[in-house]
């Protein structure tokens, strides 16, 4: 069993090494993706300041709590685009039939089809997340906490998009929704959960994962709350848990290129 | 010893059916419709250990959907399939470090990679040491005669020298049984003898298991001993290549292969 | 006759398809759009308020408008086509047509948004009207301005577009500008108007695209007058004029080099 476990995560290391190192056979484009995306982000903290001018607090987050949340937001999402990109696309891969590579391969499908290719600007995403949060000075603890939403949020990310995507392998037209569902979550997520109120908040904390992912997760790091700190650790595994099982229960449907060749 | 054995082996795909014109356009968004196209048909064989088999049968006849089914891509609706002893599907792990896969249309290698990267890469999904996979790597290179070009990116290779070194990649872990759809799909006709030789090397040092797809008639007559003929997704003829040579003189293996199309048309 | 008629429904049998597609996106504009009505509703305290000169009710219909402008007009398309055509090398095919390359893909860009934006168009009214409430004194007369306003911005948005895609004669990739390009726009025009900044950026802020790209048109819906309407269609023409000037040097320029190095 662990040196099953070993084996994986040697293929898992040398498949995101590999994809890294194509990214950066262009080494100038690499460099500006990394860095424009960099930039980009900083652009919303413009939004804010006019924002919080207008009025001293926007549901209830200062500029402080705005910057944890585009910290974490920018962090997880970048994490989960590093290491997993394929989750974001698995819809199309299923759609066209490309799953066949990884299911020949003596390891675990899911995590060889997550690994196989990395979004580059995504480290520019990571990297501007990391360095907003330290400009708030959360202090070690705080610090150490941020790492810790930051793998929950990334693996809420990415199961949720394993989840969507894999309804594919039922309902043919879930590629373009799987995208804009995820993005959902972005756009959610950048914005204080304090401005939603009764059945929204409800769905954003429970239905599309927002909450979870990076509220929560600001309110811990504001003023430390245990139980709001397993709730986000559970609510990760449980999510985790339904999308592996919906992927592998769908994988029995999977059609191979066939379908496409029947349809023409 | 059986290497594959297949019982009443089914697969149905729904596909999504659209009528003529501008009606049918509205109705397939308000009603879609589907259709059921059986793919394969209660298909039943047996392959030999060491044996060199040629699937083959028109485009659209099943022979993907079967290969699919025995390497465990596809599960199948009916039936039942066995290789090396194991279910593909219920043991699709075990049995995937046993058996090698070599797709002519579909490339399994990283192209900005050098071969010789790859094949580390494929090392460690099977699970081998990097001391193996070096010591493996050095007696293919030679029979395979990679060494002008291992340290190329495969991306700049000519499709010759990719597809050996794709047969290559799903030889490491020494399968004892390799699948090969289509593999000498769009060579020229050198290169094409060359990995047929090589596939026949194969089988003889290694005594691996051979099922093979193609519409090539030159790597059935070269390489197979005997060959399944499936259309519209059954098995319409399972005999000795030599058999049906000898059944029919005058004519040569391709017109003798037309005529079985042809005649199932009927 | 009848040909025309089989004409017509292969088009529209296109259409539908398409159709569909674009009511998917309807999805990430209605979020949005959703999370500005509560952003606002936050930010107002008592009914009535006006900030920066905008009622609750206009400053949710100027986001409405100017995102309707962005999701319908799809301009990433043109970019990635032309950045596409330039780095594959197509382009060496549709040099020598009888058609101008810039202004063909501008004239396929804008059939695209016209089946677009309309479906937009009626998506943010209906949004509007059922969880905003409909835009006071709305001047029913002053539609074919506005409209004409909307025109007038898409093409501008889509002409800088295709600028920042014909550096790809001489980068790798250009996709890193259009992003910030689409972030400025995003961040200084879509979200705000321009009178909630700072009063000493407002005049430079009047001197960039997003005046006439989006600001322009979605202040005239929101908030019509016939002099601002002068204006903004005389700012129009200026940036249009450059732009296309600029658009003609760059891809001489660009053509020249791929004659000289031979692509």
């Amino acid at each position: 069993m662990l040196t099953a476990v070993k084996n994986q995560i040697r293929v898992c290391s040398l498949s995101v090494k590999y994809n890294i190192m194509r990214e950066m056979v262009n080494k100038v484009t690499f460099l500006t993706n990394v860095g424009f995306m960099a930039l980009n982000n900083a652009t919303f903290l413009v939004q804010w300041m006019i924002l919080l001018r207008l009025r001293g607090d926007v549901g209830g987050y200062a500029m402080r709590e705005i910057m944890l949340l585009w910290g974490l937001m920018a962090a997880s999402y970048g994490l989960s685009h590093i290491l997993f990109a394929r989750a974001f696309s698995l819809s199309e891969l299923i759609i066209k039939g490309k799953l066949d590579a990884y299911l020949v391969q003596p390891k675990n499908v899911l995590v060889s089809v997550l690994t196989s290719s990395t979004d580059v600007s995504a480290i520019g995403d990571f990297l501007y997340g990391t360095v907003l949060v330290c400009a708030c000075k959360p202090g070690m603890g705080g610090f150490f906490l941020f790492l810790l939403f930051v793998v929950t949020g990334a693996v809420i990310f990415t199961a949720f998009a394993v989840l969507m995507g894999s309804l594919s392998f039922w309902f043919v037209r879930m590629d373009m929704l799987q995208n804009q569902i995820v993005m959902g979550i972005v756009s959610f997520g950048t914005y204080p959960d304090g401005i939603f109120k009764g059945v929204s908040r409800f769905l954003l904390y429970f239905i599309i994962p927002v909450g979870m992912a990076v509220w929560h997760p600001v309110h811990v790091i504001v003023g430390f709350d245990a139980g709001m700190l397993l709730t986000v650790l559970g609510y990760a595994a449980l999510l985790a848990g339904i999308s592996v099982t919906v992927f592998y229960r769908g994988l029995r449907r999977y059609a191979s290129g066939n379908l496409m060749g029947a349809r023409v | 010893m059986q290497a594959i054995k297949v019982e009443n082996l089914s697969k149905t795909f729904r596909v999504k059916r659209k009528e003529k014109g501008m009606k049918g356009s509205v109705k397939a968004i308000l009603h879609p419709q589907t259709e059921e196209i059986r793919a394969v048909k209660d298909v039943s064989f047996a392959v030999e250990e060491g044996e060199m088999l040629a699937f083959i049968g028109p485009n659209g006849a099943g022979k993907s959907t079967t290969i699919k089914m025995l390497t465990g891509i596809l599960y199948p609706d009916g039936g039942h399939a066995e290789v090396l002893g194991v279910d593909p599907v219920k043991k699709r792990r075990q049995l995937a470090y046993r058996i090698g896969t070599v797709f002519g249309q579909k490339e399994q290698l990283w192209t900005h990679l050098t071969p010789y990267d790859n094949f580390r890469f494929f090392g460690a999904i099977y699970d081998l040491s990097e001391k193996e996979t070096e010591a493996r790597i050095d007696e293919l290179l030679e029979r395979f005669a990679l060494e002008d070009f291992i340290n190329t990116p495969v991306r700049n290779l000519s499709l010759g020298q990719r597809i050996r070194c794709e047969i290559v990649a799903s030889l490491l872990h020494r399968p004892k049984v390799l699948f090969l759809d289509e593999p000498t799909i769009g060579l020229d006709p050198v290169v094409k003898e060359n990995v047929r030789e090589l596939i026949r090397q194969m089988n003889e040092e290694e005594q691996t298991t051979i099922f093979l797809t193609s519409h090539d008639v030159g790597d059935i007559e070269k390489l197979c001993r005997r060959m399944i003929v499936v259309n519209a997704g059954q098995i319409v003829l399972d005999d000795s290549v030599e058999h049906l040579k000898r059944h029919d003189p005058q004519h040569s293996l391709e017109e003798i292969i037309v005529d079985i199309y042809k005649s199932e048309e009927d | 006759m009848r040909k025309y008629a089989v004409i017509y429904s292969s088009v529209l049998m296109e259409n539908l398809q398409y159709a569909a597609n674009v009511a998917l996106g309807f999805f990430g504009y209605f979020v949005f759009i959703f999370i500005f009505i509560k952003l606002w509703g936050y930010m107002y305290r008592t009914p009535g308020e006006l900030i920066a000169g905008y009622t609750k009710e206009q400053m949710i219909w100027y986001v409405m408008m100017t995102e309707m402008l962005f999701f319908g007009s799809g301009a990433a398309s043109v970019a990635g086509e032309v950045a596409g055509d330039i780095r594959g090398g197509n382009i060496v095919y549709l040099l020598n047509k009888p058609y101008h390359y810039t202004l063909y893909v501008l004239t396929k860009y804008t059939g695209e948004w016209s089946v677009r934006l309309p479906m937009y168009a009626a998506l943010a009214v209906v949004i509007g009207v059922v969880m905003v409430g409909p835009l006071p004194r709305f001047p029913l007369a002053a539609v074919p301005a506005m409209a004409l306003c909307v025109v007038l911005g898409l093409t501008i948005n889509a002409v800088f577009k295709l600028c920042i895609s014909l550096f790809s004669f001489w980068i790798e990739d250009t996709t890193p500008f259009q992003w910030l390009y689409n972030k400025l726009i995003v961040v200084l025009g879509i979200l705000f108007p321009v009178e909630i900044f700072p009063q000493k950026l407002q005049p430079l802020l009047k001197m960039t695209p997003i005046y006439t790209v989006c600001y322009g048109p979605a202040k005239l819906i929101v908030d019509f007058s016939p002099e601002k309407c002068v204006e903004i269609l005389a700012a129009q023409g200026v940036y249009l004029a450059v732009g296309c000037g600029l658009m003609f040097l760059i891809y001489g320029k660009g053509v020249k080099k791929l004659y000289v190095n031979g692509g």
